[in-house]
């Protein structure tokens, strides 16, 4: 098709990154890529989850569909998800999904002897496959500090088991999207928001009094502005932190004042908060994300445009 | 782990006391009151003429026990898991005396009675969490029903008139008594001390005189009130003359509170003239004449004396609660004054309706006087029995060798029919019992969730009878039942206003003081008598002249009247009276109700009436104008006082109470008016009323922890939340009851917006990823007896016990001794169980029903009668119920809505700054026409409380509480101002909204969405259990229509309005599929030469035809046929018709009526 070039080269440039929490810039870019990245990050990118659960003994008060459900939403590291297959598209195991190329095979097997309440956690889940472990069982793997985790934090919880009571099972973790279920969406939080451009309108700022000036600055629920301490001038400190709540501009105008200040938010330059479950590391994550986006763009590319084009024309009835 | 601090149950025990108590009593007193009442009866033998007298003695109940030779405790959990009733066996000495010789004394048992849970003959008694816990009951059990056939029921609190309590009625049906009558009279129900009443009505004449009435034997009997006047005690004309016109005085003369008019001496002459006429002059004569009268209708009197007879009723239905003659004419005197008084208008009449005039029935009382009956009505049946079987054969009847064990023939059926009373509700008795219904005296105890049950128990119903009436008055809510009987808390519709349920802090009134001493009401009512002469009552027992008011007022105690008192020092009488009320040394029962009805112009009949008695509704209040002790300064009054009293609310206001009447008493807390479901709502202060209502129905529909013991149980159906939480915004009686034992809903982040447009018209868009991760998920749980021995009728001695069959395709779903696996999931039709009939030596599985899979979640075998195998056992079947659309939820102010939609969670708005997602999407247009504020409240504080780390308290009315302690504190009363800072503090908006983002486009919503946590309840009603779809399926036998009903696999009616909805638009068509093709298509042959459609027929294909060409597939001869009647096949058309035509067609023809059918191939013009 013929017409102008929209393509432009979005930016990110990383503001902070831990293991399980990422905050970058994307710029250069508009909301609907910013959109599709965040949706992608929830939805789209893999983890592997529990999915199937073969109970052979549980006498524990919690019945067998909680135990699955509880165990389906422990997250377990997934760094190894985009390669592996679906169970339903593996051609090794005749899509029953129990083979070793789709899935990971977990055992359970519990049961309390002592009269004091038993914890059953993550961390009794024996996996076949150790690069596919519950996360907290992973992070404490990796510390170097052990004391750092404290004692009485076995785990994630699965159930509590009195004297006499016994969980036994078999569980198979499977690879999946979060758009499936939402216990293989490796994104705890994806947010973003438009970065704003706050222009103080300096000459009319100067009308006001301190105590006006300070009143309007405590306008805003969330600390954007504050007022120098030596020059008694109103300054953005941080303009992340406005939410866009109007609360300064309708404060502004109550005071009879409108166009003390304009915020703007740019329309080309996104904020994005992205925190992990763990199941991947939040880098990863945007990286995944991105790849699997690629990988949504490359099957529209690979269709035949030109029959798809005629498709099209023949359904708008041209 | 910190040791958790432990519950306290205390006031959620404290709901079923009036239960408990009542039973407590029937226990340690009532039965034996009513034994040693039930007077004792003679035997006469004919040949001999030796006597014998048979009385009851003691009676005796015993815990209940399991059956068999090993007597063990029977325990109620296993009451319910085997379907047994708990009860214990009944004995009553049964006394038999030959001719004045020794008595001989025999035990006999009566069957068994049903014991009531945590009574003093249940195990559970006084048993602690722990040990409850230990017996398989929740920690939290309290009580107070009975168990039937494993089922819980319990007795409902049924209204009934205030005891011993004149009543001025006015009611038209009292016209209908006679000629004569008119519609005013005055009613008194009147207790006996073992619970049995008899109500007594003073009817007045148009003639000026009065007529007495009561039941006896299911009929009404009505006696001048002259001759009982004359009969009860030793009087005479003048005397009876002039305590009737004592009440009058000229002086007095439409001066304030003068009741008494002239026209009293001259009815007065007309009651005395009457009994001239029946020329009964004295006390003899008029006993001679009421015994005559009444000798063929009691029983036992057959033998005895006229004044015999008479006495006996003047004792056994005359005033049934006064002992003494005189007090008896005392009070038909002061009767008979109301009566004339309501006649002038000088008083106004009482109303039936109001809860001033008004106790309640408890159960205890109610069995107390059902066994009675039942006992009478048994020793009347076996002495008939032993009389029937002496005058058959006199000779040979050996009447010296009868014994208790002859006699007590049938007694156990006094144990079946209490057990059959608590079973269905139903009172078997031909006399009414004094009650004011027969069914309905039961019902069941539905464990639906938590807040259901517990409103059992505080339910307090007016009576089956209203329910039908077509008057709304006694529906209505009236000013009375102010803070004893909540005024949000009654359902909509049919039972509206008529099942009311008790305010938190209303109690009833017992047998038993606050040490769980039984009242000794004879020495309570000396103390208060004391008390009162000593504050210058005049006593009326030795005769005195007396007046009445305004000079002074009547005194009556309990429905005696014990004297009368000087108008001009009533007022510090009362007061007197609720100092001592409260002081706990003086001996008055802290819940005396001290009912001054002051002087008034035509107001209530004036007096003073002192109420001592149990069964009455009370409630705390503060007394705040005798304040020398801080401690003892929460009195406990009555709802006949209360509306006398000033009683102070804590918003400050005088509430338009004029000077010269300070408040004497204050309100403890404003919630203390709304039950304990009603008290749940949080700010339902901020709600328009209805909403609160709303609310109370649907609170006890919701899906929550209905037992903890849940794997313990064997209801029928339970309903159960998987992951309940306790919400963030909560009222102060979610500790008080401890709601978080069982919790019914989850905070859920609602935002407020219309989005998609699946929100509208209250339906409601769920998250589907937070459905996903356990949002609102819950299971039912549904029990099954199998009882084999109930397959077979018991004369087959057919026996049946579980087994499976060697058939390999059975193992693998069902276990080695015939029942199911536990944790197996069951397919529709599949089986089961199997079971081995001994007879035919076959094994037979039984397949499943229902038309959803289930999980076996438990099964238990009842082990009592191992001797022939397993032949019951209860199957628990689970059904996951994960939320889907259709299903209904709501929150805890009456907002409930259908979800619509499960939304994909990317999809969903979310927040710029934290990144949430709502959990669920309502529509904005639920608020403006229903104005639940409290929502909006919740939403914004449950989201402070969630950023502050706390639970945030709304208890209703809480700022009216608040403002009397301090006044400085807040200058603006609203919540908004309290909250909304709280939140802006943490960086949030004012007002609880937060700008949004499209999920879909990534871009800012144009305004900004209000949106935070709310606590949601998920309601019972679920698609899963009510959808109802059919394509083709069994039809009716006779009409050949698809048959109805869900279970059957029927379709939806498609009725007259909706045909006439179609027919309205002229959609012909549709009309046709629906009524014709879709339903009762036919194609029927009818002659049209004779035009009947009854007299075709098939001619049979001539077989000869189809022999030839054999080899080949015989081909389907088309059918040909004929017209029987014209013998012809000439005029034969098919026509297609609905079934139901030719059905109509057949029923006509059977009633000799032809249907003729006139076929014709043109249209009409």
């Amino acid at each position: 098709m013929e017409g102008i070039s929209y393509q432009r080269f979005p930016k990110i440039r990383i503001r902070e990154m831990k293991d399980d929490y990422l905050k970058f810039d994307l710029t250069d870019t508009d909301a609907s890529m910013a959109n599709a990245l965040r949706r992608v990050m929830i939805a789209e990118v893999p983890t592997i989850a529990i999915d199937l659960v073969e109970i052979e003994v549980n006498s524990s008060v919690l019945n067998d569909e909680f135990i699955a459900h509880r165990l389906g939403l422990i997250p377990l590291t997934s760094d190894f998800a985009m390669g592996m297959r679906f169970s339903r598209d593996c051609d090794s195991c005749d899509g029953d999904g129990q083979c070793e190329y789709c899935s990971v095979e977990f055992h359970l097997n519990v049961r309390c002897d002592s009269d004091q309440t038993l914890d059953v956690t993550s961390a009794d889940l024996r996996s076949t496959d150790p690069h596919v472990v519950p996360v907290d069982v992973a992070a404490r793997a990796l510390s170097t500090d052990p004391a750092s985790f404290d004692s009485d934090q076995r785990g994630i919880i699965i159930v509590k088991l009195r004297r006499g009571q016994e969980l036994r099972l078999r569980a198979i973790a499977r690879k999946g999207i979060g758009k499936d279920h939402a216990k293989w969406s490796p994104a705890a939080t994806v947010t973003f928001m438009y970065e704003p451009e706050i222009h103080i309108n300096e000459d009319l700022m100067e009308t006001l009094t301190l105590e006006e000036k300070r009143n309007w600055v405590e306008s805003s629920p969330t600390k954007v502005f504050d007022i120098d301490p030596n020059t008694q001038q109103v300054m953005v400190v941080d303009p992340e932190a406005y939410t866009y709540d109007e609360e300064v501009i309708k404060k502004a105008e109550a005071m009879g004042k409108p166009g003390l200040v304009e915020i703007y938010a740019k329309e080309d330059s996104f904020i994005f908060t992205v925190e992990s479950t763990g199941a991947i590391k939040a880098s990863q994550l945007v990286i995944n994300a991105i790849e699997v986006l690629r990988q949504k763009l490359d099957a529209v590319r690979m269709q035949d445009a030109e029959a798809d084009f005629k498709e099209f024309s023949e359904h708008m009835g041209v | 782990m910190a040791p958790m601090e432990k519950p306290d149950y205390s006031a959620l025990r404290e709901l079923v006391h009036p239960h408990i108590d009542s039973f407590d009593y029937f226990l340690d007193e009532g039965l034996e009151k009513a034994v040693s009442s039930i007077r004792p009866v003679e035997l006469s033998d004919p040949v001999s003429g030796s006597k014998l007298r048979i009385s009851f003695g003691k009676p005796y109940l015993n815990a209940p026990m399991k059956e068999g030779r090993l007597k063990s405790s029977l325990y109620p959990h296993q009451c319910r898991e085997a379907g047994l009733s708990y009860k214990g066996e009944f004995k009553v000495e049964l006394n038999l005396q030959f001719d004045n010789k020794a008595v001989i004394r025999d035990h006999i048992s009566f069957g068994h009675l049903p014991i009531m849970l945590r009574s003093k003959l249940c195990h559970l008694r006084g048993a602690s969490p722990e040990e409850l816990i230990f017996h398989k009951e929740e920690a939290t059990e309290m009580g107070g029903y009975f168990i039937c056939n494993g089922l819980e029921r319990l007795a409902r609190l049924l209204i009934v008139p205030k005891r011993n309590y004149p009543i001025g009625m006015v009611r038209k049906s009292f016209r209908g008594r006679g000629d004569g009558y008119t519609s005013k009279g005055v009613v008194i129900r009147c207790v006996r001390e073992d619970q049995s009443s008899v109500t007594i009505k003073l009817y007045y004449l148009q003639n000026g005189s009065a007529r007495i009435g009561f039941w006896i034997r299911g009929r009404e009997v009505l006696l001048p009130v002259g001759i009982i006047l004359k009969a009860l005690i030793d009087t005479n004309d003048h005397e009876i003359f002039l305590s009737l016109t004592s009440c009058y005085n000229e002086k007095y003369q439409r001066q304030k509170g003068a009741v008494g008019t002239q026209l009293a001496g001259e009815r007065a002459q007309i009651i005395l003239d009457e009994v001239r006429a029946l020329s009964l002059l004295t006390r003899s004569q008029c006993l001679e004449h009421i015994g005559e009268f009444f000798q063929p209708a009691i029983y036992g009197f057959e033998t005895e004396a006229h004044s015999v007879v008479a006495e006996a009723v003047l004792r056994d239905y005359i005033f049934v609660h006064l002992a003494n003659n005189y007090d008896k004419f005392n009070l038909l005197i002061f009767m008979l004054q109301k009566l004339f008084a309501l006649v002038d208008q000088t008083a106004a009449p009482d109303n039936p309706d109001a809860l001033q005039n008004q106790e309640v029935l408890l159960p205890g009382h109610l069995i107390t006087l059902y066994v009675k009956e039942k006992l009478e009505e048994w020793l009347h049946k076996s002495i008939r029995d032993i009389k029937d079987e002496m005058s058959k054969n006199p000779a040979e009847f050996e009447f010296h060798k009868l014994d208790a064990k002859k006699i007590s023939r049938n007694s156990q059926s006094i144990g079946r029919a209490v057990e059959s009373m608590i079973r269905t509700g139903k009172v078997a008795t031909r006399s009414t019992l004094d009650l004011p219904q027969k069914d309905g005296m039961t019902i069941q105890a539905e464990r639906l969730n938590f807040l259901r049950f517990i409103s059992h128990f505080c339910a307090v119903h007016r009576g089956a009878a209203f329910a039908k009436m077509r008057t709304t008055s006694v529906r209505k809510l009236l000013p009375e039942s102010w803070g004893f009987l909540c005024p949000v808390h009654t359902p909509d519709g049919e039972p509206c206003g008529l099942l009311n349920h008790m305010a938190s802090s209303c109690r009833v009134t017992s047998f038993y003081d606050s040490d769980g001493k039984i009242k000794d009401f004879l020495k309570i009512r000396m103390t208060i008598l004391t008390v009162l002469v000593g504050m210058g009552m005049a006593s009326s027992l030795p005769k005195l002249e007396q007046t009445g008011p305004p000079e002074v007022l009547h005194v009556l105690l309990d429905g005696c009247v014990v004297g009368s008192i000087s108008s001009s020092n009533i007022e510090d009488a009362v007061g007197h009276l609720r100092r001592l009320k409260l002081s706990a040394s003086s001996g008055f029962p802290a819940d005396l109700e001290v009912g001054h009805v002051p002087l008034s112009l035509g107001g209530a009949y004036p007096g003073l009436y002192l109420f001592t008695s149990p069964s009455r509704f009370v409630r705390p209040v503060r007394n705040i104008y005798q304040l020398s002790d801080v401690n003892h300064c929460v009195e406990l009054i009555g709802p006949f006082e209360q509306a006398f009293m000033e009683i102070k609310c804590p918003d400050g206001g005088e509430g338009g109470r004029r000077e010269g009447f300070p408040a004497t008493h204050e309100e403890i807390h404003p919630t203390g008016i709304l039950s304990v479901v009603a008290n749940l709502t949080p700010w339902s202060d901020h709600n328009q009323s209805p909403r609160n209502m709303y609310q109370c129905q649907m609170a006890k529909q919701t899906m929550g922890f209905s037992a903890q013991a849940i794997g313990k149980r064997a209801d029928v159906k339970l309903y159960h939340l998987q992951t309940p939480q306790s919400p963030i915004v909560r009222t102060s009686s979610y500790s008080k009851y401890c709601i978080d034992e069982f919790p019914t809903g989850t905070n859920a982040i609602v935002a407020v917006l219309a989005y998609t447009g699946y929100d509208m018209e209250d339906a409601m868009i769920l998250n589907k990823s937070s459905v996903e991760r356990g949002l609102c998920r819950g299971q039912i749980y549904q029990t099954e007896t199998v009882d084999l021995t109930k397959k077979h009728d018991k004369s087959t001695r057919v026996v049946e016990i579980f087994a499976r069959s060697s058939d390999r395709k059975m193992s693998s779903s069902i276990d080695s001794d015939g029942l199911p696996y536990v944790g197996q999931k069951v397919q529709p039709n599949d089986p089961y169980y199997s079971s081995y009939n001994t007879l035919t030596s076959d094994i037979k599985p039984t397949n499943m029903k229902s038309s959803e899979p289930a999980i076996i979640d438990f099964v238990s075998v009842d082990g009592t009668n191992l001797k022939n195998g397993i032949q019951k056992a209860n199957i628990r079947f689970r059904r996951p119920r994960n939320p889907v659309i259709g299903d209904k939820f709501s929150s805890r102010h009456g907002q409930k809505g259908v979800c619509s939609q499960l939304w994909p969670d990317i999809d969903m708005p979310f927040s710029a700054i934290t990144g949430m997602r709502p959990d669920l999407i309502i529509n904005p247009h639920a608020f403006p026409s229903r104005m639940t504020i409290g929502m909006l409240l919740e939403s914004v504080a449950a989201k402070g409380g969630c950023l502050k780390g706390q639970f945030m308290d709304a208890t209703p009315f809480s700022n009216s509480v608040n403002k009397a302690d301090d006044n400085t504190s807040f200058e603006s009363s609203s919540l908004v101002d309290e909250l909304g800072p709280m939140l802006t503090s943490y960086g949030f908006n004012y007002h609880g909204v937060e700008v949004l983002y499209s999920g879909v486009f990534g871009i800012e919503m144009t305004c900004e969405i209000f949106i935070g946590p709310v606590y949601y309840q998920r309601l019972r009603h679920m698609v899963s259990d009510k959808f109802q779809v059919r394509s083709t399926g069994v039809v009716d036998q006779v009409t050949r229509q698809p048959i109805g009903g869900r279970k059957r696999g029927g379709g939806i009616r498609f009725g007259e309005m909706e045909r006439d909805s179609l027919l309205a638009h002229g959609a012909a068509y549709l009309l046709h599929d629906r009524l014709h093709s879709s339903s009762d298509f036919h194609i029927a042959e009818v002659c049209s030469i004779c035009g009947s459609l009854l007299t075709t027929s098939t001619l049979q294909p001539q077989k000869r035809i189809v022999r030839e060409i054999r080899g080949l597939p015989p081909a389907k001869a088309p059918k040909t046929f004929t017209c029987l009647n014209c013998r012809s096949s000439k005029g034969i058309e098919t026509v297609a018709m609905p079934y139901v035509f030719r059905y109509l067609a057949a029923e006509l023809a059977s009633m000799n009526i032809r249907m003729d059918l006139r076929l014709s191939n043109q249209q009409e013009k």
